[in-house]
């Protein structure tokens, strides 16, 4: 099994190295080809692991080699494979596998094509170590990983010029990645707080050994833990206030988008929370600020999307609102709930990505669906993968999505969080009507771009065979959420409707599908049939408030960029130069000119030295006189 | 081998004084000869080190001056076995990747002096001896920066000299103090280390001692705000100067207070601890903004260097294994990234002649190699896991949280402000489209170029994966020296707060 | 009757004319002058405490302060006609070439 844990997690690393070699050379389809056979690979470890834990209820622990050791402190490389790490190898590597396929076609034209699987298989290596840890520190390994990946993929495209932010909202790709890791960085000093927090009172960071250790830590102690490592979980996952690097990051290649600013890195936060949960279910306040944040975060995202123009901006608000949903249920204590959601999102939400990353690839890049428009009639498979996956997100029944979500929903419900539960059914409806706003206004209606330039057509053959296995889970993962539940409830605490929500299941159903189909069937109604502009909502307050996403992005801009950037300048200026500096130099030059004017005692003439020296003598006649 | 020191410490000198009568010609070869014997010297020490063994090794004892107590005492523990194996390391590496033309003679010559004062800081154990290869490792350096150096050389360097001479001399008093209190003490003279030790002073003498080494060590470091020297040499020495100045000279500072400050005035470095930290936090945030608004590359560099130093401060006075030995970690994590750094600069002005950063722009496209192991340096810089920037941080960080978490949330901002400014510094440089014409045909990095580089960043991803044949020596030698500063302490609080691992032994 | 304390003003009395001439005068024959004068006025308080107190220690260092006053100002002239015969002038005020 150890040798199975090896290959599962150094495959991709192989795999990067192996792309990494051929970096700097032109573009080579067998690099690409090699990349993705290595990453299936890992996903087949990933799933006869699953399959062994599975069937034998084992854990299987091993250690690499010992890392870094001072003091009393003493952290190992070492791996954990137990029903949540094998459940999130298996969502990870299959993901990442169908991506990769899916890169050789999208990224066919792309001149760096070598080097973009090299960071894209660091980047999967960085997620394995992430999740598949068996400690708080070899998390962190892979938590930073992730980040470098993020950036380096974020800014991919570096090339492009920085523009204004109202011609680009992002600026540009280099902005947007620097911005997502630093912001990230934030985060993280949090979680190496929580860390240490850890280490100080457990005096390890092995996850058995600390949980083992929490009832004997004072509440204190746990609260300011969990608080920390969930500053760390806020980053990763893109939570308020840390949220807009995720819709920046969309300035990376769209394939990126899918698989890490979607469907597996940002989920690392509400992950982090799942295995730690023994943590977070003895701190009921933090765990309750987890829930709320999370359901503020799913609306306040949900209503960002509801007005957006960007096909992938859009996806990106729909995934931060998703990560709220997800939080929203951790925080409440249904763990095996949001680690399913995490799941089930992954398939449709990287499946919607890839939709329009070949609706991109069709209309050369252009992004804006208001100059979209008719496009199911020449890309029919697109059109049906990605009408599944925002069926699935919407939350209609058959789809994944809806045993998902409903769950959560209902777990809002049944710890009587009420304000909660209206808050998230409302999102959901807001869900489904800018799921298919964004589907009628790309595929239905009337071309509105240019058609004399532009001939659309559907991306190769083996890209849309390679979505596919998405597209099934997207329809049929549901159905196994039983299955799922009994498997993960090994591991983490089971989660029971209360007898009162078991009546009313069938309710509460019919309410939140009632929203669900309610939005739909607005967006049906305003754009299936073209794109007809109100400019009096567009001009309203509260459209611009969403469009410029709650002015926040301009808020950091003016009052924490540019302030920092003017208080260095001045430190710099004004202090370093002309006051630390200024001194040392000041100290300096008095001696200097000390010398400089009493030099002028050495006139040359015998005479003045005489008088010198008797007045000397004078003085010190004088001095012993007075003294003596 | 009983004499490897003495070697270690005059085979460089010697070979330089034998370079006067080399051809200008092969100068270069037989610098890289040289400093490769060197290294490898160095390495075989390590290779005979016993890493089980805390205490001092491979001591040599010769008296000089008998009846003033003044010896040839030499000898190495594991907290100085890697500052010397880096010293030594630096050097060669620095040699290799010269590309300097004027001079070229005296330029390897003054190295090789100045890598045998360098060592002979790192182990003397004389209070006189360490004092004379302090002072006399300012000479080449002197030279370098002033022969060598940019249009402000000669102010840079004489302010380079005055500055850390006046501390050393404040620093000197201090010694002849402990000297003659000695001599109070048991009616002989001695400037051996090992003696001074033993004597326990007063908590008030203690005091005003830790003042005088203070002021030697903390502009040697630099600390805030004694660090303004170390812009102007930074950004006036020629590319070897700023190498050896970061990697090594710097770390003179912090070696010192270990070697002395900690063990010979516990009571006093605890009482110290608050006002050192601030100044370290001074040191981190501060001059990372400043930082941050520099032009110059070599200056946003030079100013990350003081922010660096500052972690290591922090970790020192820790008080306890996990932040020492991360701050001795880091010592020599710093001195290959940051001299690695230096050394990229010195290749990108080598080729435009001009560190600006508005200059640039665009580089990875046009330089690919270069920027990838710019990236990698500038990865350990900000601390990613995996390199070695983050063992030495990470170490630091959590010692500290022991003694005063506040401080160590206000210090950990190091990871936030250090990926601002060296993130600023990448996208201005290398990212962005090529906007100015002579960028679009820089050439790569040439094969010497990489072969300089190559092993430092093996050497940084190395250690970043497996520090520990690196930590554990360092960790044992602290781990003595944490015990010795239990025991010596006079006040209570400072017996409380020294933290002794006891799970040292078990961990192995 | 004459005493040790009429002695000692003279000798004062003729210190101070020496040392004014020290400090005022510019020219060096002057100066050597005003010197031997103020050795003078030493001599004749060591000749009168040596009477005084009746020890001949006193009178044998005015017999040592004169033969070192009679080389001084043999080997001072010497230099003093070098001097002039280089610059054509014993004079202080021109003699200023070593200056800070």
């Amino acid at each position: 099994m150890e040798n199975l844990i090896y290959i599962a997690l150094f495959a991709p690393l192989v795999s990067s190295l192996f792309a990494g070699v051929f970096a700097m050379s032109p573009r080579a389809t067998f690099v690409g080809v090699i990349s993705s056979i290595l990453l299936l690979v890992s996903f087949f470890a990933s799933a006869q692991l699953a399959y062994f834990v599975y069937s034998t209820n084992a854990v299987i622990h091993t250690t690499m080699m010992p890392w870094i050791m001072a003091g009393d402190f003493f952290v190992e490389f070492g791996f954990v494979v137990d029903h949540i790490s094998v459940t999130m190898m298996t969502v990870v590597t299959l993901v990442s596998t169908v991506v990769h396929i899916y890169s050789i076609g999208y990224m066919d034209h792309d001149k760096s094509f070598n080097r973009f699987f090299s960071y894209l298989s660091a980047f999967v290596f960085s997620m394995m170590v992430l999740v598949m840890s068996d400690n708080f520190l070899g998390l962190f390994i892979g938590w930073e990983g992730v980040g470098v990946c993020s950036w380096l993929l974020i800014g991919f495209w570096y090339h492009k010029p920085d523009v204004s932010r109202d011609e680009n909202p992002s600026i540009s790709p280099s902005w947007a990645a620097n911005e997502a890791f630093i912001m990230n960085r934030v985060a993280d000093l949090g979680m190496l707080i929580g860390i240490f927090i850890l280490y100080w009172s457990v005096g390890s960071l092995k996850y058995d050994v600390v949980f083992a250790t929490l009832p004997h830590l004072s509440e204190t102690v746990l609260t300011t833990a969990a608080l920390a490592l969930f500053i760390g979980a806020m980053g990763k996952s893109a939570q308020f206030p840390l949220h807009t690097w995720l819709t920046d990051a969309m300035e990376g290649p769209t394939p990126v988008s899918a698989l890490i600013h979607a469907a597996t890195m940002v989920t690392a936060g509400v992950f982090l929370v799942i295995r730690a949960n023994p943590l977070f279910a003895m701190t009921p306040e933090v765990s309750f600020f987890i829930a709320g944040l999370g359901t503020f975060v799913a609306f306040f995202a949900a209503s960002m999307a509801l007005v957006n123009r960007d096909l992938k901006r859009i996806i990106a608000f729909s995934t931060l609102s998703q990560l709220g949903y997800m939080f929203a249920a951790a925080g409440l204590g249904a763990y095996w709930i949001a680690l399913f959601h995490l799941a089930a999102h992954a398939f449709f939400k990287a499946l919607l990505f890839l939709g329009a990353g070949n609706v991109m690839h069709a209309m050369h890049d252009e992004l804006d669906i208001f100059k979209m428009g008719g496009l199911k009639k020449y890309m029919r498979w697109t059109y049906i993968y990605m009408g599944v996956a925002s069926l699935a997100l919407a939350g209609i029944p058959v789809f994944a999505g809806f045993f998902s979500k409903d769950a959560i929903i209902e777990t809002a419900f049944n710890e009587e969080a009420y304000v909660l539960w209206g808050m998230l059914v409302v999102t959901a409806g807001m869900t489904a009507f800018y799921s298919f706003r964004q589907v009628f206004l790309t595929f239905a209606g009337v071309p509105r771009y240019d058609t004399h330039h532009l001939h659309p057509h559907d991306m190769y053959r083996y890209v849309l065979i390679a979505m596919s296995p998405l597209a099934l889970l997207a329809v049929f993962a549901g159905f196994f959420k039983e299955e799922f539940e009994a498997f993960v409830t090994h591991l983490l605490p089971s989660y029971h409707m209360s007898e009162h929500t078991h009546h009313l299941v069938g309710l509460l159903t019919v309410i939140v599908l009632g929203f669900a189909i309610g939005g739909i069937y607005l967006a049906y109604k305003k754009y299936y049939n073209g794109l007809k502009r109100d400019e009096k909502c567009e001009n309203s307050f509260i459209y611009k408030l969403l469009v410029n996403q709650y002015y926040i992005p301009h808020f950091y801009e003016e009052f924490i960029a540019k302030p920092y950037t003017m208080i260095s300048q001045k430190l710099w200026q004004e202090v370093d130069m002309k006051i630390v500096d200024a001194i040392v130099d000041a100290i300096a030059y008095f001696f200097y000119n000390s010398g400089d004017v009493t030099r002028r005692m050495q006139t040359g003439n015998l005479s003045h030295y005489l008088n010198w020296m008797a007045a000397g003598t004078a003085v010190l006649l004088l001095a012993a006189v007075l003294f003596a | 081998m009983d004499n490897i020191l003495t070697l270690l410490v005059f085979f460089p000198a010697i070979a330089g004084l034998l370079g006067f009568v080399i051809e200008e010609k092969s100068m270069r070869v037989y610098g890289i000869t040289v400093t490769v014997l060197e290294f490898f010297l160095s390495l075989w020490l390590w290779g005979i080190y016993d890493g089980a063994n805390a205490g001092l090794q491979f001591v040599e004892f010769v008296p000089i001056i008998p009846s003033m107590g003044v010896n040839y005492y030499l000898g190495l523990d594991g907290i100085s076995l890697f500052i010397v194996l880096m010293s030594t390391f630096m050097t060669m590496i620095g040699v290799i990747s010269l590309s300097i033309k004027k001079n070229l003679k005296n330029m390897i010559i003054s190295l090789l002096f100045l890598e045998m004062t360098m060592i002979g800081v790192f182990v003397s154990l004389d209070a006189i001896i360490f004092y004379l290869f302090w002072e006399l490792s300012l000479v080449p350096m002197f030279y370098i920066i002033g022969a060598w150096g940019g249009p402000l050389r000669i102010y840079a360097s004489i302010k380079f000299f005055l500055y850390t001479f006046t501390g050393s001399l404040v620093m000197l008093v201090g010694m002849l103090y402990v000297a003659y209190a000695y001599h109070d003490l048991t009616g002989v003279w001695s400037f051996a280390l090992t003696d001074w030790y033993s004597v326990v002073f007063s908590v008030d003498a203690q005091m005003w001692l830790f003042a005088a080494f203070f002021v030697g060590f903390a502009i040697k470091v630099p600390m805030f705000p004694f660090h303004t020297w170390l812009p102007y040499a930074h950004g006036q020495a020629p590319t070897i100067g700023s190498v050896i100045l970061a990697a090594v000279l710097l770390k003179m500072g912090t070696y010192g207070f270990v070697r002395f400050s900690l063990p010979m005035f516990p009571d006093a470095a605890v009482i110290w601890i608050e006002p050192i930290a601030v100044l370290s936090l001074i040191m981190i945030i501060y001059t990372a903004m400043v930082a941050y608004a520099q032009k110059d590359i070599k200056q946003v560099i030079a100013y990350s260097s003081v922010s660096h130093m500052g972690i290591i401060m922090l970790g020192i006075f820790a008080m306890n294994a996990e932040g020492i030995t991360g701050s001795v970690f880091q010592m020599i994590a710093h001195g290959i990234v940051s001299g690695a750094l230096f050394m990229l600069v010195g290749m990108i002005y080598d080729r435009r002649h001009t560190k600006m950063m508005d200059q640039f722009g665009g580089l990875a496209s046009v330089m690919p190699k270069f920027a990838l192991i710019f990236g990698v340096m500038l990865m350990s810089s900000v601390g990613l896991p995996l390199t070695m920037g983050f063992v030495g941080e990470f170490l630091v960080l959590i010692g500290f949280y022991h003694v005063s978490p506040m401080i160590t949330i206000l210090g950990g901002t190091s990871i936030i402000l250090g990926a601002v400014y060296m993130l600023s510094l990448f996208k201005k440089s290398f990212f962005g489209p090529v906007t100015i014409e002579e960028n679009r045909t820089l050439k790569d990095l040439n094969a010497n170029e990489i072969w300089s580089l190559l092993p430092l960043v093996v050497l940084v991803i190395w250690l970043g994966v497996y520090p520990k044949p690196v930590l554990q020596p360092i960790d044992n030698s602290v781990h003595a020296l944490l015990k010795f500063m239990d025991e010596k302490a006079v006040n209570e609080e400072t017996k409380a707060l020294i933290h002794v691992a006891t799970k040292t032994k078990e961990a192995k | 009757m004459i005493g040790l304390t009429h002695y000692l003003i003279v000798s004062a009395i003729l210190f101070s004319i020496g040392l004014v001439g020290v400090l005022r005068r510019r020219n060096l024959l002057m100066l050597f002058f005003a010197t031997e004068v103020m050795l003078n006025a030493v001599n004749i308080a060591f000749a009168a405490i040596s009477h005084y107190y009746n020890d001949l220690t006193g009178q044998m260092f005015a017999f040592f302060v004169i033969a070192i006053a009679a080389s001084e100002v043999a080997v001072g002239l010497g230099i003093l006609i070098v001097l002039y015969k280089k610059n054509g002038s014993i004079d202080l005020d021109d003699l200023v070439s070593m200056k800070g």
